[in-house]
């Protein structure tokens, strides 16, 4: 049983790592920017609410594939210097999740009081320290479980960038297959280490729900 | 040391708050009633720039808040404000909201900080508390940590929003002695609230308004014995 997968797990391995380094820089760079763009949403500069808006609507509306042929292929073009398929994925990602972290963190930023605001402006301090010491926190210990759900997404999402050549974990698992032809002994175990990472991360997320609860964060 | 001149306030008709004049002397404490909704919480936030308006001057200290070159951020630093639901930060313990503050807009040391933070919280009777995130603890230590926070900037003004409408008759003692011995330190207090036996205590005038507008004002004896209006009475017959 699983022959065909022990036979080559160095090259799966090698495959799950560069899935596990683009979904690890993909969702810390898609929720920093995310932090900062749901910023945005609530922001009362209009230029900054529109364009930020946009961004998100935009991305929102099309499909992930897309976004990573769009960078991959037009960048080189607008910039005049080449990406590698890694950078080009990596950015692409961040790009695109941070839409939805986005949208998260705008709700989460819209679950606290305007008079925490107003008392932390009455202390002196700066919209900028509100956003940093205050709001973003906060917001992000409350999204913490939509935060891990999205994370979850983006880990799956990482199979996509195959499209520019990656070898990521399904692509180390089709070329495998392609030598080995055990198709249902191949995808079944890129099957089972997704579901044991995807599963994790969900306990996790209702783990951080209680957690919530206990502190009357949620 | 607070003027206020001829504000008006309005997001459309009709107008929150209609020329409102009042001054206040340094050392006053000065309550502010009237029924919900009649422009009180307003028109304090209006005193530390948190709410525009869209008429009218107001100077604190000498600055006119009016004047675009005005840094509202260190005005604020000298104005204190407290609230009715307390809007602590609940991520933070009772010691971390009451020192982020002082830490971040002062630049004082973590160290210097929690030493002045524990000081307030002993006098308080919540030093054992000062670990003690907000879900902990009840409306009435919320407060104290919540007065804490406010005071440890060494403002000239506090202002309180209705402080102890949110509380139980036990806490609403406490929270209006600790409130009490500050007006009686010097403090200029400005204080939205129904507590009358508070502004009997300490008040040196008592602002009524109603739908935005001032319908009366003076001292305890002048608004409580010999009220003018037909208003006023009104609604200290409701609230007495």
């Amino acid at each position: 049983m699983f022959k065909a997968v022990t036979n080559n797990i160095v090259f799966f391995i090698n495959g799950f790592t560069l899935t596990l380094e683009l979904a690890i820089l993909g969702i810390i760079g898609g929720i920093i920017l995310g932090a900062l763009l749901g910023l945005g949403r609530i922001s009362k500069n209009k230029f900054v609410y529109y364009f930020v808006s946009v961004y998100i609507n935009i991305l929102r509306s099309i499909p992930l594939i897309l976004v990573i042929f769009w960078f991959y292929f037009f960048m080189p073009i607008i910039s005049g210097r080449s990406f590698t398929p890694f950078f080009s994925a990596t950015i692409s990602f961040i790009i695109f999740e941070s839409a939805y972290f986005a949208e998260i963190f705008r709700s989460g930023y819209q679950s606290i009081s305007k008079d925490l605001v107003s008392a932390a402006l009455s202390t002196g301090m700066k919209h900028t320290q509100i956003a940093r010491y205050i709001l973003i926190p906060i917001a992000f210990k409350r999204m913490l479980p939509s935060l891990v759900t999205q994370a979850i997404i983006t880990f799956q999402d990482t199979s996509l960038a195959f499209v520019i050549g990656l070898r990521e974990f399904v692509r180390s698992a089709s070329i495998v297959d392609n030598i080995e032809v055990r198709s249902i002994q191949i995808y079944g175990f890129v099957a089972i280490v997704f579901f044991i990472f995807c599963f994790s991360g969900s306990k996790i997320a209702t783990y951080f729900e209680t957690a919530n609860k206990k502190t009357g964060l949620s | 040391m607070i003027t206020i001149t001829d504000v008006c306030k309005w997001y459309g008709k009709p107008e929150v708050l209609k020329n409102i004049n009042v001054t206040i002397e340094r050392n006053q404490t000065v309550v502010i009633c009237g029924p919900s909704g009649s422009g009180k919480s307003t028109l304090l936030r209006c005193i530390n720039g948190i709410e525009k308006y869209q008429k009218g001057e107001i100077i604190v200290n000498g600055i006119s808040l009016n004047d675009p070159k005005t840094d509202l951020y260190k005005l604020r630093r000298n104005i204190g404000m407290v609230f009715q639901h307390f809007a602590l930060y609940p991520h933070m313990t009772a010691l971390q909201n009451i020192c982020i503050a002082p830490i971040k807009v002062l630049n004082w040391s973590k160290h210097k900080a929690e030493k002045e933070a524990m000081v307030f919280l002993e006098q308080v009777g919540m030093g054992s508390n000062a670990q003690a995130h907000p879900a902990e603890l009840s409306g009435g230590q919320q407060q104290r940590v919540a007065i804490g926070r406010a005071l440890i900037m060494k403002p000239q003004i506090v202002l309180f929003d209705e402080p102890t409408s949110a509380l139980d008759p036990e806490a609403i003692k406490g929270i209006l002695d600790i409130m009490i011995s500050l007006a009686k330190s010097g403090m200029t207090i400005v204080c939205v609230t129904h507590e009358m036996g508070f502004a009997k205590e300490v008040a040196d005038n008592i602002i009524f308004i109603d739908k935005g507008e001032i319908i009366e004002q003076g001292a305890y004896e002048e608004f409580f014995i010999n009220t003018k209006t037909d208003r006023a009475k009104d609604f200290l017959k409701q609230i007495l």
